[in-house]
């Protein structure tokens, strides 16, 4: 399949190997931050040179145009990627984003971490992630359409069941994941549920997958927890975030024993967001039924409900023993790290790099057991996994079943993690992945790659 | 058992190993235990402590591995999936038991689950432990579910499955039709109850396409049927080959008093002792898998017969043959002929000290409780290194046994009353009783082929009774209970629940061996319900003209439902084990 080489407007990238994973992590990018982190481990993990060079950048990329005939009869170019990282693991398992913002190195640092996040709860599957450089808000459906079909017609001959499969993400849904797979089907011929995940259920898609990222999390946190001789019914948590990992997370979290005591959501019509607080414990439900269809919490209602409205960040300040940020990156930062409470004895990380580098070290220092973002929200890629499997065997598993596997392989591997991490007195990040690199660097090295 | 009762905060969480954990007994989730299994976590310390393993070296015994899920996990499983609100009196059990199958285990526990089933591919015990029978002191045997899998799939997904089935048909079971007649007749609403459920490992060994144990028991500390030189105190045991459903289920078995285990039970005949004894067993299946059927309790459970038992060379240490030449029995399978499942070998010749076990098992027990006591077991028999024999007894259950202590005499002469409507000197129970109906079995119309047609007319009356809140008197012939149509009236306790006493008599068509109560000994005990035996032709008996004169309520083609103008008077004096049934009036001064 002929790609083009669009540059613009994706950004350069540093390719230098001498990367210093050093504090002034504010200039560089989310690319150099990757390499950067991949750098250290590789470091502790003393691997040579020529496996180093491997696993910095992407194996492919693939950038390219999608031409839409728009529905006021213009044509427009999208800029369409898909990088796929490293499959020495298994086939390239990774989301497409829609996003005006999009970028080569976004999509190429986000491919790693697949990578790494596959590797680290050790299902066979290698990393990728792919892009298009557009605002679904802006566009008929008719015309995201188009953008999945061309997105596909693109990539056709280098992605599938058994080389690298797609699945939703940002601004992208179950929708967009059955056109992409209709097109597909079209090219190659026949039904190749296994080609996507996200699909919904019925079509293709996994029973559980809804929950899996949320109870996932709470999978590791119940480990860390049993370790640190911690129980769930004598700790509280403020939880940023309100969207699915976070809701199935407090679900299950309230369902161990625990007590949720605050809440950050977005505010669509403040354009800022609100920490929703009950010292008391909030309840779910209740808050669910005063939350709009785009998943914000209405400030008027919660408020009647007793809830104390708070500024957005304050549920970093309270006196909790578990955080979980589980909204967007760069959320706990030098700047307000300092505001965690002693009390606090766990961060989970159910969103993508919600630590900068500067509060991670802070959060190193203190002590405070971090279950880091890859571990602990790898539920969802892990039942991305079971939805592939079920596709490719075109027989769908009980609810039960999904989640049971999803349990032992989410608790397996926060046991390897935590194991290590004791053992070599390692940061739990750290840890992770020192494991993550270690398994991909074998791999190749069995290929003989490397 | 009250004094063992106990939180499942008590016990360590379960570690995801089941066979070499730190713990055998563990639990998921943090609820109550419910009876049987806190029952067993009380008993096994005991046992270990108390136990006399010096004195049998070759003998080992233990509660077997199990992990226990907690009730809240059955509380979180019917809120989660509305199980409550889609359940309605006219819900047939099996509605319930499909409606429970598509409903989905709360996620705390699946995880636990999938790794227990990862690392066990030996057959599995899925049993139920209420709360309620831990709450109320009451005995729930036989209500609620147990299921067995054979749990021997080469893939974890399948045995998971299967595990996951079992689990929510026993947590169905909590709502069947006869658990919640049974419920109702305790005053207690379907709501208070909770299931904990019971993973356990199955004692036995596997014989080609069936797993059981050599020998399942049921022991009971007091007896209220002793025969020859036995006294009540000395207790009762009934043995079975097989799984313990035979005896559960009021099937054939050999009962003996564990102060005589020489004296066979009272037989007339060797006819008749072939005839009353075991002839078939149940096992889990090893093999073919059935059709699938999650809502059928025995979906992976087989019967098979003695020749199938003597193949797996299982009846070494159980069984008889007899000679017909020389018209006798003899302990051994040395020679040909019929065999005879009396359990000499071990009884009679003491080839391993069994009841000398059963007899010590049953003292701690007692003493575990401060009460009488019930006891299940299930038992393998291996060899030593050096070909001594070995005896491996797995602890099942403990229960303490509910008894009246009302002091109520019944004299030999009451017996001989000309006034009585039914005698007996052979009952069940203790205390007095006032009731104004009978519900009977026609003798003139009762046969051994309409014994299921019989089970279903009387079940139709005990609903009206029941609903008007009327006790009765039940009189019917055969085993009362009993599993195989030709034995008797196969009703479960359900069909017959709001009888106050119960009588089980003898026809010339159908004289075999009575249950004496023991498919319904717990219900019995637990309710207070009386038990008569009558055999026909005995000294004392039924006074069938009174009863057919009395006024005639309800006549189906089987039975009749009458009601004296009087009330009848239900006298039973637990220690004498003498019985009889008098119009009010004519009993006073006779207490």
């Amino acid at each position: 399949m002929p790609h083009s080489t669009v540059t613009e407007p994706a950004a350069k990238t540093e390719s230098s190997s001498t990367v210093e994973p050093s504090r002034k992590t504010k200039a560089l990018n989310s690319f150099q931050i990757a390499q950067a982190q991949f750098d250290k481990v590789a470091e502790y993990l003393n691997l040579d040179s020529a496996t180093r060079d491997l696993l910095r950048y992407p194996l492919r990329e693939f950038q390219f145009a999608i031409p839409v005939h728009m529905d006021d009869g213009t044509i427009k170019i999208f800029r369409g990627f898909r990088v796929q990282h490293n499959d020495a693991r298994g086939p390239g398992k990774g989301g497409i984003r829609f996003h005006p913002q999009e970028t080569i190195d976004t999509v190429r640092a986000l491919s790693m971490w697949m990578t790494w996040k596959c590797s680290v709860v050790d299902i066979p599957l290698g990393g990728a992630k792919g892009g298009v450089i557009c605002d679904p808000h802006n566009l008929s459906a008719r015309e995201q359409e188009q953008i999945c079909r061309g997105w596909v017609r693109q990539v056709a001959m280098n992605v599938g069941p058994i080389t690298d499969v797609p699945a939703p993400d940002i601004m992208t849904n179950a929708q967009h994941m059955i056109w992409m797979l209709d097109e597909f089907e079209r090219i190659h011929g026949g039904r190749l549920p296994g080609f996507i995940t996200g699909k919904p259920v019925g079509l293709g898609g996994s029973l559980g997958r809804t929950e899996a990222t949320g109870y996932g999390l709470v999978f590791t946190l119940r480990e860390a927890l049993r370790e640190l001789g911690m129980k769930a019914e004598d700790t509280r948590a403020s939880v940023q975030g309100f969207g699915n990992v976070a809701r199935y997370a407090i679900e299950l979290y309230l369902r161990l024993g625990g007590k949720v005591i605050a809440v950050s959501c977005w505010d669509q019509e403040d354009q800022c967001s609100y920490t929703y607080r009950n010292t008391n414990g909030i309840k779910l439900e209740e808050l669910l039924s005063v939350t709009d269809r785009f998943g914000g919490i209405n400030r008027a209602k919660a408020a009647a409900l007793g809830y104390e409205v708070l500024p957005g960040n304050a549920w970093i300040e309270q006196d909790v023993e578990i955080l979980i940020p589980a909204a967007i990156e760069n959320q706990i930062t030098g700047e307000n790290v300092g505001l965690i409470s002693k009390a606090v004895k766990i961060i989970v990380e159910g969103a993508n790099g919600p630590t900068t580098p500067e509060a991670d070290e802070k959060i190193r220092e203190r002590n405070i057991w971090l279950i880091p973002d890859f571990l602990a929200n790898a539920g969802g890629v892990t039942c991305s996994y079971f939805e592939q499997v079920q596709s490719n065997m075109n027989y769908f598993w009980e609810k039960d079943e999904v989640l049971s596997k999803l349990d032992v392989k989410m608790t397996a591997a926060y046991y390897a993690v935590s194991e290590l991490a004791k053992r070599e007195k390692m940061y739990m990040r750290d840890a992770a992945y020192a494991i993550a690199i270690s398994r991909v660097a074998k791999a190749c090295h069995d290929r003989g790659w490397v | 058992m009250s004094c063992a009762k106990t939180i499942a905060a008590d016990l360590p969480a379960f570690d995801r190993r089941f066979w070499d954990g730190t713990f055998r007994f563990t639990r998921i989730g943090s609820g109550a235990l419910g009876g049987k299994a806190s029952g067993l976590a009380f008993i096994k310390d005991f046992l270990a402590e108390r136990f006399d393993a010096e004195a049998f070296p070759n003998v080992e015994v233990n509660v077997p591995v199990m992990a226990v899920i907690a009730t809240d996990c059955f509380d979180e499983f019917l809120e989660l999936n509305h199980l409550r609100e889609r359940i309605t009196p006219e819900t047939s059990d099996t509605q319930i038991g499909m409606v429970f199958q598509q409903a989905n285990l709360p996620v705390e526990l699946l995880g636990d689950l999938r790794a227990l089933i990862q690392q066990v591919t030996t057959p599995l015990a899925i049993r139920s432990s209420s709360l309620l029978e831990d709450a109320l002191g009451r005995p729930f045997a036989g209500v609620y579910a147990t299921k067995m899998i054979p749990n021997n799939q080469p893939e974890a997904d399948v045995r998971f499955r299967r595990l996951v089935e079992a689990i929510k048909f026993v947590y169905a079971s909590t709502f069947f039709r006869e658990a919640r007649d049974y419920l109702c007749t305790t005053g207690s609403s379907p709501d208070s109850e909770k299931m904990a459920v019971i993973i356990q490992e199955v004692v036995g060994q596997r014989h080609k396409d069936r797993f059981y144990p050599q020998l399942s028991g049921v022991a009971r500390s007091l007896n209220f049927y002793p025969t020859g030189e036995a006294r009540p105190e000395d207790g009762v045991v009934t043995l079975a080959l097989g799984l313990g459903k035979t005896i559960v289920d009021g099937g054939v078995a050999w009962t003996y008093s564990p102060s005589h285990p020489k004296a066979p039970p009272p037989f007339g005949s060797v006819d008749e002792l072939l005839g009353g004894t075991q002839t078939d067993f149940w096992a889990v299946n090893m093999g073919k898998p059935p059709a699938y059927d999650p809502v059928n309790e025995v979906e992976y459970m087989v019967q098979a017969d003695l020749a199938a038992a003597e193949n797996d060379e299982t009846l070494e240490l159980l069984a008889s043959t007899y000679d017909p030449e020389r018209d006798r029995v003899i302990a051994s399978l040395g020679v040909r002929g019929p065999r005879l499942l009396n359990f000499a070998p071990l009884l009679v010749r003491e080839e391993l000290p069994l009841n000398a076990v059963i007899e010590n098992l049953l003292r701690v027990a007692e003493e575990a409780a401060a009460a009488r006591v019930e006891m299940e077991f299930a038992i393998t028999f291996d060899r030593n290194h050096d070909q001594s024999l070995r005896m491996r007894v797995g602890f099942l259950q403990v229960r303490p046994m509910v008894v009246s202590d009302e002091q109520v005499e019944v004299t030999i002469e009451d017996l001989m009353r000309p006034d009585a409507l039914v005698a007996s000197n052979k009952t069940i129970g203790n205390g007095i009783a006032e009731v104004e109906d009978v519900v009977f079995v026609r003798p003139e119309r009762f046969s051994v082929t309409d014994t299921q047609v019989i089970a279903r007319e009387l079940e139709r009356i005990n609903n009206t009774l029941r609903e008007e809140g009327r006790p009765y008197l039940l009189i019917g012939f055969g085993r009362w209970g009993s599993s195989h149509p030709s034995l008797g009236i196969p009703v479960d306790w359900s069909q017959i629940s709001g009888a106050k006493a119960i009588v089980e008599a003898t026809l010339p068509q159908i004289n075999v061996e009575l249950s004496q109560g023991s498919h319904f000994f717990h219900n019995l005990s637990s309710f207070r319900t009386s038990y008569f035996m009558v055999r026909h032709g005995g000294q004392f008996g039924i006074n069938w003209q009174w009863l057919n004169e009395q006024p005639l309520l309800a006549e189906t083609d089987f039975v009749r439902h009458v009601r004296t103008a009087k009330p009848l008077m239900i006298k039973v004096d637990g220690r004498t084990m003498r019985g009889i049934v008098v119009l009010s009036d004519n009993t006073q001064g006779s207490k």
